[in-house]
């Protein structure tokens, strides 16, 4: 007979390496305003936003990803893994999972594969994923990434959309450790609400606009959002999140040195930061330079804030988000020494 | 104890960056520089400071600050 808590007991999901990447294109405010009916200033004001980098054509999530995780795999030092998990919003085909592809252009053919599907909220989701793999013993060392095209969705013509999403992809590897270890993934709170799956959506392309027989409305194809009540929604349930996963983790929100929130919206990031009383020097933030990059804003600001020393090791980090699901998470850990 | 004017007044001042000079009954949202999003922000706070309901809808439905200050004296007088 086994031991009661079984043979992976006491195992944790560590995090050994980071990296970020967002393709060369950049679309600035001047660029937007040449063909929108909007002002540099009112984008600033509205989103803390003034540039945002944007694929080529021809360029899909699966590439952005692919970048992100080599990055990723050689900062740990490593080559392999045996599972790859992928974050998205924007998968390159709706069949198959993109990850199997992103995993055999890494040269890791043969490994489990799969994508995560929770938007904005898709790291956090897709870590307690990849942390579940490594306590069950299914995984040794699992391949994280959260990459979104977000600007695919995004009808070019809805400013008030074009001005905020933005395309990158970040990742992390997580490795077999023990919870005392700096890295260590603990317990990741999450949550959903799907009783307002309407408030950030794509309407058409999926299973109920095609059975239904009636072709798409002009423009349903494109992403969309209520941006007064996603305000809303936002700030209370990432600030809510929050608080259950610093207190989970046995922290005070003053322990806290770093807020890795996700980039949605400088205004949200700022009501959010106030709220938990966490000072504005201990929140990272890289939304002016990048805006929203969907699932892959955490860990690419993670790798930017790394690679730029405003993250070192063994600061506390809480991370959190929210996102279209509705669906949210936080999870708090102890920076590793580990170099973006 | 402050007026409800004066409640308002504080939280304009204090969490949505508009100086007090600026906050007069006969203000309108436009005068006070409150965007959509200062105004969810707003509905936000008023619930949490002073547990009054008003919805981001009927604060940019209210012209004035006269108005908000009507909303928040009938709501407040409901609790």
């Amino acid at each position: 007979m086994s031991s009661p808590s079984g043979p992976s007991a006491g195992r944790v999901a560590v995090v050994c390496g980071v990296g970020g990447y967002v393709p060369p294109g950049i679309v600035t405010n001047e660029d937007l305003t040449a063909r929108l009916d909007t002002s540099d200033e009112w984008i600033r004001t509205r989103t803390g936003i003034a540039a945002r980098h944007v694929v080529d054509p021809g360029t899909a999530t699966s590439d952005l990803a692919v970048e992100a995780g080599r990055r990723a795999l050689k900062s740990a030092g490593e080559s392999q893994a045996d599972a790859v998990v992928l974050a998205t919003t924007t998968p390159d085909q709706p069949c198959p999972a993109t990850a199997p592809h992103v995993a055999a252009q890494l040269g890791l053919t043969g490994a489990a594969a799969f994508d995560v599907s929770a938007v904005c909220s898709g790291f956090l989701y897709g870590l307690a994923a990849a942390s579940g793999l490594i306590a069950s013993g299914t995984a040794e060392r699992v391949l994280l990434i959260a990459a979104d095209a977000f600007t695919t969705i995004i009808d070019p013509e809805e400013r008030t959309t074009a001005v905020i999403f933005a395309d990158g992809a970040g990742a992390v590897v997580l490795r077999a450790g023990t919870a005392d270890e700096p890295g260590a993934v603990g317990r990741i709170v999450l949550g959903s609400d799907g009783e307002h799956h309407d408030l950030i959506e794509v309407p058409a392309g999926g299973s109920r606009q095609r059975s239904s027989g009636i072709p798409p409305e002009p423009g349903e194809e494109y992403f969309r959002m209520r941006g007064r009540d996603t305000y809303r929604m936002a700030v209370e349930h990432m600030t809510t999140v929050s608080q259950q996963a610093v207190e989970s983790a046995g922290w005070r929100m003053e322990d806290v040195d770093r807020l890795a929130a996700h980039q949605a919206n400088a205004r949200i990031l700022t009501a959010v930061g106030d709220r938990l009383g966490i000072p504005d020097e201990r929140r990272l933030s890289n939304i002016e330079r990048v805006g929203n990059t969907g699932a892959a804003s955490i860990p690419l600001l993670l790798a930017q804030a790394a690679e730029e020393g405003r993250l070192t090791a063994g600061q506390r980090v809480l991370l959190t988000a929210f996102g279209g699901g509705l669906a949210w998470g936080s999870t708090a850990l102890v920076w590793p020494d580990v170099a973006a | 104890m402050s007026t409800m004017l004066d409640q308002l007044k504080e939280i304009l001042v204090s969490k949505l960056k508009v100086t007090a000079e600026q906050v007069v009954p006969e203000a309108t949202h436009e005068e006070l520089e409150l965007d959509s999003l200062a105004v969810v922000e707003l509905s936000l706070v008023l619930e949490q400071e002073l547990g009054i309901k008003i919805s981001d809808d009927e604060l940019l439905e209210a012209p004035t600050i006269g108005d908000m200050v009507a909303l928040m004296d009938e709501r407040s007088a409901k609790v």
